[in-house]
């Protein structure tokens, strides 16, 4: 849900209620002062009521007249007290109901108890109320409308240095050398934010560079004294006479300096690439790769007896650099050599824009997305270290070729889109 | 033939110089840059091997002075570097090959003899071994006079072999070799290649030179 969104479902609904709630509170407010003005207006009705008696000692003349009424009722009750009520009478002219705001009070005249009432149309005071409570709705309609359309533009104006600063975060990449570019703003909050990205961005691409420099400088170091230890068992390996023991320990400590020094490599090979020392990409008749690449592992295929269907499109030329291509080519019909088995098939179809290629190979046991990842083996068994898809993958990234890896129908498919 | 060990860590060119010996080399070492210099500009060797970090200068000068003073020698860089910029500016300078670090002994030996046999002979030259008969620009083999059909793969086996004489050889000096550097754990093809390349040399001429050696490898050798 977007901030805007989210604030909206907040904001409008407490808006309206509590604007609904000040006309409401409004409204009585209002009506209560204009009743209180109209029962003034009554009392002094009966001040002059009973000041004409007072006076001439006789009722004044009952009187009807469009907003005021003025009747007496002679009664026996003399303990009436003066009230005020409201009373609703149907206008027959007017086809409406109208309200009547009623004082009754009692008066002695010559002896006799009259009620008077007097009445006084609350049609007026309707009216305004009514009045008022038309442009108040008005105006919080009004208000309510400007608000969401100025909340709209204002809002997306003013989040307008966030969106960027995010984009460019989404842009970002560890390894490119550019430094992400941020919007000048001058609320203090995204300056802040903006002020933090650029920080630790630049912080993380400088740890990712130490991290990779280091691991490029640690491979470095590490192989001389690892042709040292090589060099000394392969030197071990010619002495006449050894016995078992120090044959099988020989063979230990050859097969683990082998290792190490394939680990080495391949790291040496990923930190180099990622540190960009492969510039120089141009364009590469893709078809000859891989054509003399088959050609070096045709024996290879021959001997697990493994036929290879061939769809390779003439003079397909990409941009990268050829020791790259070479490795990333090898790599991948290696691979679909070495996880096939007896009697199987490869079949290698690289088109203008595609390489595709699939071998029939034991069902794969883990999650496939993870075939891309370092240290990722098939089986523990392989005395292979795992890094040939991630050399892939890093080769395919640094190139923006997009690689993926599918089992589909007994089949390991490798595809990588160039463009 | 005369070997100059250019290489500043004294375990690696002693190493080396120890395999190289017993493959009938004459080896010298020089373990600095100012040895190097003057060894390279008195002597004349058959192959230099060369290290392009020396302690007091770079290794690449020396190959610069070489062809400065016109001088034939083969050169061979090995280098921990294994950069890309090193090695293309060691080929640009004249040097005949590049190996990086870490490297089998067995490899650069039949590196330095692929170089020498390229200098010195122009590449025509016969590789014999007992009865075997290799003809390396032609690329044909022949056990007593009978030729030998063998794939492209068996035959840079059997030069391996033929190089690497009487030494061990571990599987993976053979499979790097054929296959590179990448291709790790390929020993079940090596096996195949191997029993392969022995039976067409028996065939012919009952050659059986190809002697597994228990859990360490296989031996070129005559008994």
């Amino acid at each position: 849900m977007k901030l805007l969104a989210k604030y909206n479902r907040v904001n409008i609904p407490i808006t309206i209620i509590t604007l609904l709630i000040t006309v409401i509170g409004f409204y009585f407010i209002i009506h209560f002062f204009l009743v209180h003005q109209i029962d003034k207006d009554l009392r002094i009705e009966q001040q002059e009521i009973i000041h004409y008696i007072k006076e001439k000692n006789s009722l004044p003349e009952a009187s009807n007249y469009k907003d005021q009424e003025i009747q007496f009722h002679l009664t026996q009750d003399d303990t009436f007290r003066p009230e005020f009520s409201t009373e609703d009478r149907y206008n027959h002219k007017a086809n409406e109901t109208e309200s009547f705001r009623k004082l009754e009070f009692l008066i002695k005249v010559n002896g006799n108890y009259y009620i008077t009432e007097v009445k006084k149309s609350e049609q007026e005071t309707e009216d305004i109320i009514q009045l008022i409570l038309i442009i108040t709705f008005s105006v919080i309609v009004f208000l309510l409308l400007v608000l969401f359309i100025a909340n709209r533009f204002l809002l997306t104006k003013l989040w307008e240095p966030f969106n960027h600063t995010l984009a460019q975060l989404n842009q970002f990449n560890l390894s490119s050398k550019n430094t992400i570019e941020l919007q000048k703003t001058n609320i203090n909050e995204f300056r802040e934010l903006n002020k933090t990205a650029l920080f630790m961005t630049e912080k993380v691409r400088k740890d990712y560079a130490a991290l990779k420099n280091f691991t490029e400088n640690a491979s470095h170091e590490i192989q001389t004294p690892l042709s040292i230890i090589k060099n000394k068992i392969e030197l071990l390996l010619q002495s006449e006479n050894l016995d078992k023991n120090q044959i099988n320990a020989i063979q230990s400590l050859n097969d683990a300096a082998s290792r190490l020094s394939k680990l080495n490599q391949s790291l040496l090979l990923l930190a180099k690439i990622e540190n960009h020392q492969f510039e120089n990409a141009e364009k590469i008749n893709l078809s000859l790769v891989l054509n003399e690449c088959l050609e070096n592992f045709e024996e290879l295929a021959s001997i697990k007896n493994i036929s290879i269907e061939k769809n390779i499109a003439d003079n397909i030329f990409i941009q990268i650099n050829d020791s790259l291509a070479e490795i990333l080519i090898s790599n991948i019909i290696w691979n679909a050599i070495k996880h096939n088995y007896q009697n199987g098939t490869i079949a290698i179809e690289l088109a203008q824009d595609s390489l595709l290629v699939s071998n029939t190979g034991d069902e794969p046991n883990e999650n496939t997305e993870s075939f891309f990842e370092r240290f990722k083996k098939e089986s523990s068994s392989s005395d292979s270290i795992g890094l040939g898809l991630s050399i892939v993958k890093t080769i395919c990234d640094t190139y923006k070729f997009v690689v993926s890896y599918n089992y589909k129908e007994t089949m390991h498919i490798v595809k990588i889109l160039f463009h | 033939m005369k070997i100059l060990i250019i290489e500043d860590e004294r375990s690696l060119s002693e190493s080396i110089a120890a395999y190289l010996s017993s493959q009938d080399y004459y080896c010298d070492i020089a373990e600095d840059f100012a040895t190097a210099k003057y060894k390279t500009e008195y002597n004349d060797y058959d192959c230099i091997l060369l290290d392009i970090t020396l302690p007091g200068g770079n290794g690449l000068k020396i190959l610069e002075q070489l062809k400065d003073d016109k001088k034939t020698d083969a050169v061979l860089i090995i280098s921990a570097k294994n950069s890309l910029d090193d090695k293309i500016k060691g080929l640009n300078l004249g040097a005949d090959d590049y190996l990086s670090k870490p490297f089998h002994l067995s490899e650069l030996n039949a590196r330095i003899a692929a170089i020498i046999r390229r200098k010195k002979f122009d590449g025509n030259s016969i590789l014999q071994f007992n009865n075997i008969t290799i003809d390396t620009q032609s690329k044909t083999v022949m056990v007593e006079n009978n030729p030998v059909e063998l794939t492209k793969k068996e035959y840079e086996l059997l030069i391996y072999f033929v190089l690497n004489k009487k030494r061990i050889i571990s599987k993976e000096a053979i499979a790097e070799h054929l296959w590179g550097n990448d291709m790790a754990g390929s020993f079940d093809f090596i096996y195949t290649h191997i029993k392969n390349l022995r039976k067409k040399l028996m065939d012919a001429g009952d050659a059986d030179y190809i002697k597994s050696v228990y859990g360490m490898g296989y031996k070129f050798t005559v008994q």
